[in-house]
């Protein structure tokens, strides 16, 4: 079972950090550098631990639990105007990242107003290659309760609501944190900055349910092994958009084109077979990305026995 | 400055109070807003907001606020009054196009090809200017949706009733009647009556 955590220090000796993690059969899946300061995300069999801690002391740096990590999370507005950003939407998405989590800000086209707030299809498909979605919704109840739970009914993944009133629970979503709704001013008062906490835990929640459900039928290949193949191809090594490769709880994004790399992606060995074996590949609906679905045990099974059968 | 929400929901109410109060602070307008007025009816939906400013300055000419001086063709200024220099700059360049206005330094400007009768006739009015910076303050704390808008202002008082889809007559009545209200106490305090003026726009 791996852990996933960060480390957070200098970029003195790093290194050093890298090769141990890859000794104990570990990945890095993530490095943030700002000038000396460096911040490492590594997923780690557990049992080795204690390692990674003492070689952090060595090297003078911190490790932080980051429960999101590995996720990618999406931050939905109702549109990008400047009632909804930067605040609350851009707090929220930030302090996420604190725990680990890639966060994307999106704001929905037709989502203003109150009976003719819209979502489309193309929308909705967007929001479900995330692991996670929070909408950030408004002041009333009314409005709340009666037209804006239409927004994400048919949403997938699980959708966490952020608004102002008191509202005990909604149809379709893990969960509601109350007591945000709009603001003019970035949230940085206790009170406020105690919503974000409690917003990153009710999505900590439902990532954890998330996973458990995923662990009834296991990947049959964990994403960190693949994103460790994936980050050797010269295309991503290329790439200068901020984190190339990014992990979801199924799966991962990879930000290259998928028709000028879906061969390269198919042709990569794990483990002896090919990585289109294990995987499902599709385009991306985020320009110029690749999905990748890993396939669970159970499916990758049944693939086999159609394939052998004919 | 006093600001004061009626409608049916308590969260809803103290949370807009809050942020036009913020809304106010970001845009440098606390000191010049003295009582707003909101009624908030998301079931209807009814967004109603009545302002009350103080009374702006009065109109200035140019001759006040800045010392005129021509050469050749063209014609110097030099701002006296440094508060006037944003909106007077801001008036040449719409007037003349930017090509024609030069600013030499923060306070002085020159007027390519323009003669010092055509300048010392430009007047200010920072009355419009205060009314322009209330109505983004305004259009930043309406809900986003309600595009049907049903605009009052007099001289010191704004009224916006904004809806979602048809603006009805009820709707009309309570803007006139807020406009009204807050007007009154304005007549109490200054013993003058303000002028009306009514527009009504439809977007979206």
């Amino acid at each position: 079972m791996y852990e996933v955590l960060m480390f957070d220090g200098g970029v003195y000796r790093i290194n050093e950090l890298y090769e141990l993690v890859e000794d104990i059969g570990g990945f890095v899946i993530q490095k943030t550098q700002l000038q000396v300061a460096i911040t490492v995300t590594i997923a780690i069999p557990s049992e080795d631990r204690p390692i990674i801690e003492s070689k952090t002391k060595e090297l003078g740096g911190k490790l932080v639990e980051v429960p999101l990590a590995g996720t990618e999370i999406a931050v939905v507005a109702p549109t990008l105007g400047r009632h909804h950003m930067p605040h609350p939407v851009c707090d929220i998405a930030e302090h996420l990242r604190r725990y680990g989590a890639i966060t994307v800000v999106m704001g929905l086209a037709r989502g203003k107003g109150r009976e003719t707030a819209q979502i489309t299809a193309d929308e909705m498909a967007f929001i479900e290659e995330y692991d996670a979605a929070i909408f950030v919704l408004g002041n009333f109840a009314d409005c709340i309760m009666k037209e804006k739970v239409r927004l994400f009914e048919d949403i997938e993944v699980p959708v966490i609501v952020v608004c102002g009133p008191n509202i005990s629970s909604l149809p379709n979503c893990e969960a509601v944190v109350c007591g945000v709704g709009r603001k003019a001013e970035r949230m940085r008062h206790a009170d406020e900055i105690a919503k974000l906490e409690e917003t990153a835990l009710a999505v900590e929640a439902a990532i954890f349910k998330r996973r458990n459900i995923i662990d009834e039928d296991p990947l049959c290949v964990h994403p960190a092994e693949v994103k460790q193949r994936v980050d050797e191809l010269e295309s991503v090594r290329q790439s200068l958009r901020p984190s190339p490769v990014v992990l979801h709880l199924d799966g991962l994004r990879v930000k290259v084109p998928y028709d000028q790399c879906k061969d390269m992606l198919r042709d990569i060995d794990i483990f002896g077979r090919k990585l289109g074996d294990l995987t499902t590949i599709a385009p991306s609906r985020l320009g110029g990305s690749t999905m990748i679905r890993i396939l669970t045990t159970a499916q990758l099974q049944t693939r086999d026995n159609a394939q052998s059968s004919s | 400055m006093n600001i004061s929400v009626k409608g049916t929901e308590e969260y809803g109410n103290q949370s807009y109070a809050d942020l036009f109060r913020r809304i106010l602070v970001d845009l440098g307008l606390a000191n010049r807003v003295e009582e707003a007025r909101i009624v908030i009816l998301p079931e209807k939906p009814l967004f109603l907001i009545s302002v009350r400013t103080r009374k702006a300055r009065t109109t200035v000419k140019l001759d006040d606020i800045a010392s005129v001086e021509e050469k050749g063709d063209n014609t110097y200024l030099n701002i006296t009054n440094e508060s006037y220099a944003p909106v007077l700059l801001a008036n040449l360049w719409k007037r003349f196009g930017r090509e024609r206005i030069e600013q030499l330094s923060r306070l002085e400007v020159l007027c390519h090809g323009i003669k010092p009768d055509l300048l010392k006739a430009i007047e200010l009015d920072p009355g419009q200017e205060l009314k322009k910076e209330l109505l983004d303050a305004l259009w930043r704390l309406m809900p986003e949706g309600f595009k049907v808008h049903h605009t009052l202002s007099s001289e010191t008082v704004m009224t916006i009733a904004a809806t979602e889809h048809v603006m009805t007559d009820e709707m009309i009545l309570m803007a006139k009647q807020m406009q009204g209200d807050m007007e009154t106490s304005t007549i109490t305090e200054e013993e003058s009556m303000p002028e009306d003026e009514e527009s009504e726009e439809e977007d979206g």
